[in-house]
């Protein structure tokens, strides 16, 4: 069974209908927004239900859409966190992932400003790597984009994509070897992204990031995840009450393989590996439960069929 | 390019006319727009080098206390009506600065009273704020924005109607940069005879 992700857009009548009606079909809830009348609910489900539920959402005007940003974990990496790239246009950027589904991160490098002196230190990589995908913002300058990227994808093992100023044909030529996905004719500006020109840039991103995100689906789905991390969320939440008392947005982050848990690791990592989840089978089983590298929260790894000889 | 007689952006690789809208941005941003009458900008990203030059129009007149409210001296008091709340902060802090904090009152929203001291016969004329006197830190903030970020080793210079500024991440070729800042300060100049 593969779960799509899709966002429902849709009232507060009737709402508490939609979320059982989703759960009776096996879906799951990723994400919850609400903005005044209107609640956006970000969901993974079954995709022959998907009908369904479009079905049943008619009559109380819900729309149904799918999204393939949802359920990820995005890290939109700048070279620093100075006026040069804030809010514009790493912030647009951040904002348009976000409403196109996904939960995304903003990074900022220590030391990563400059050509020669830029750097990236191992906790800036680390933290990187806890993600799905990698979107680096950099420059105008064709030949500072090619030393600067050259000292930032050292050790990056998730998928790339590298954004900047000269067109797509130029920063491909220019990266040896290739990486995931490029966007060009994005450099650094310093207005809001208001005109058509501008969203048409945003929009490419997002496109790139869904053709990434899209093949990753599909080679995790070579070798499916033990557990999916939808569900694994829906367990943690029944379990560990003290969710709901975490003041972090997006306290469990579904990832594509995994989850980031916004408590703290040292006191609650025992408790999670011990969690069952069917039959006997403990979360510690199907999973890696990492400390990591944003503050002292917990990384989860669900580690693959291949690995545990376990579906749950 | 609203406000700017000439401006140019010079570049020995693609991508320098992104400055253009990186520079109206900011410029557009800081208010400066309007003071700034031309501004030439020269970039290098192989050495690195970046150097830009500008000519400003006068700035704008110092705002005095009678530009905030009306001034009425009598029976040893002095009394401010005031006009526009812009500057009414800036003239309190340098009424209190002069005058000390026991003799400046506002008993509401509207008033300033100034008691016991001697008043100034030409209160009305002290100057609230000079607008001239951060107008080049201004510049130059904006100019650092404006340049690539990294480069951290700057030189600066302004006086009179012009200002220039040399940065690089690597040690600033003082003689470059010394010809292409008068350079483009010879362009600019035939260009706005």
């Amino acid at each position: 069974m593969s779960l799509v992700p899709i966002t429902y857009k849709g009232g507060v009548y009737q709402l508490d209908e939609v979320i059982d009606y989703i759960e009776d079909l096996g879906g799951y809830i990723v994400q919850r927004h609400n903005i005044a009348n209107e609640v956006i609910l970000q969901i993974l489900m079954p995709s022959e239900d998907i009908e369904r539920l479009k079905v049943f959402s008619r009559p109380l005007a819900g729309e149904v859409s799918e999204s393939p940003l949802v359920g990820t974990e995005i890290a939109v990496v700048i070279p620093s966190l100075e006026i040069h790239h804030l809010p514009h246009s790493a912030c647009d950027v951040a904002e348009y992932l976000r409403a196109h589904g996904s939960k995304s991160n903003m990074l900022g490098m220590a030391r990563g400003f400059g050509k020669r002196i830029s750097q990236m230190n191992d906790e800036e990589r680390d933290l990187i790597n806890e993600h799905d995908v990698a979107v680096f913002i950099l420059g105008n300058f064709a030949s500072c984009i090619e030393q600067k990227f050259e000292k930032f994808r050292r050790g990056i093992n998730i998928p790339i994509i590298l954004t900047g100023g000269p067109s797509r044909e130029v920063l491909e030529q220019q990266t040896v070897p290739p990486v995931a996905g490029y966007v060009g004719n994005l450099g650094r500006f310093m207005h809001r992204t208001q005109t058509e020109a501008d969203i048409a840039r945003l929009d490419a991103v997002i496109e790139e990031v869904e053709r990434v995100v899209s093949e990753r689906r599909k080679e995790l789905a070579l070798d499916p995840l033990s557990v999916s991390p939808a569900r694994l969320q829906m367990i943690l939440q029944q379990e560990i009450p003290e969710i709901e008392d975490i003041l972090a947005p997006a306290p469990v982050a579904v990832q594509l393989n995994g989850l980031r848990l916004k408590l703290s690791y040292p006191e609650y990592a025992e408790r999670i590996r011990s969690l069952v989840i069917e039959d006997g089978i403990t979360v510690g089983d199907v999973c890696d439960v990492l400390p990591s590298r944003m503050r002292d929260y917990v990384l989860i790894r669900i580690r693959p069929l291949s690995e545990t000889n376990i579906v749950v | 390019m609203a406000g700017l007689e000439y401006f140019k952006v010079d570049s020995t690789e693609d991508g320098g006319e992104n400055y253009t809208h990186i520079a109206r941005s900011v410029l557009q941003d800081h208010n400066l727009l309007s003071i700034v009458a031309g501004l030439h900008i020269y970039i290098d990203p192989k050495y690195p080098l970046f150097a830009a030059a500008g000519i400003i129009r006068p700035p704008r007149s110092a705002i005095r206390v009678s530009d905030v409210g009306n001034v009425l001296i009598e029976d040893g008091k002095a009394t401010i009506a005031v006009g526009s709340e812009t500057y009414l902060a800036p003239m309190l802090s340098m009424l209190w600065k002069r005058l000390g904090h026991d003799n400046v009152d506002q008993p509401d929203r509207f008033t300033v009273i100034i008691s016991n001291v001697e008043i100034p016969e030409d209160l009305k004329d002290w100057i609230v704020i000079d607008p001239s006197e951060s107008l080049f830190k201004d510049l130059i903030y904006a100019i650092q924005v404006i340049a690539p970020e990294g480069f951290k080793v700057r030189r600066e210079n302004y006086g009179k109607n012009r200002f220039s500024y040399a940065a690089s991440e690597n040690t600033v070729p003082q003689k470059l940069a010394d010809e292409i800042i008068a350079d483009c300060f010879a362009k600019m100049e035939a260009e706005l005879k």
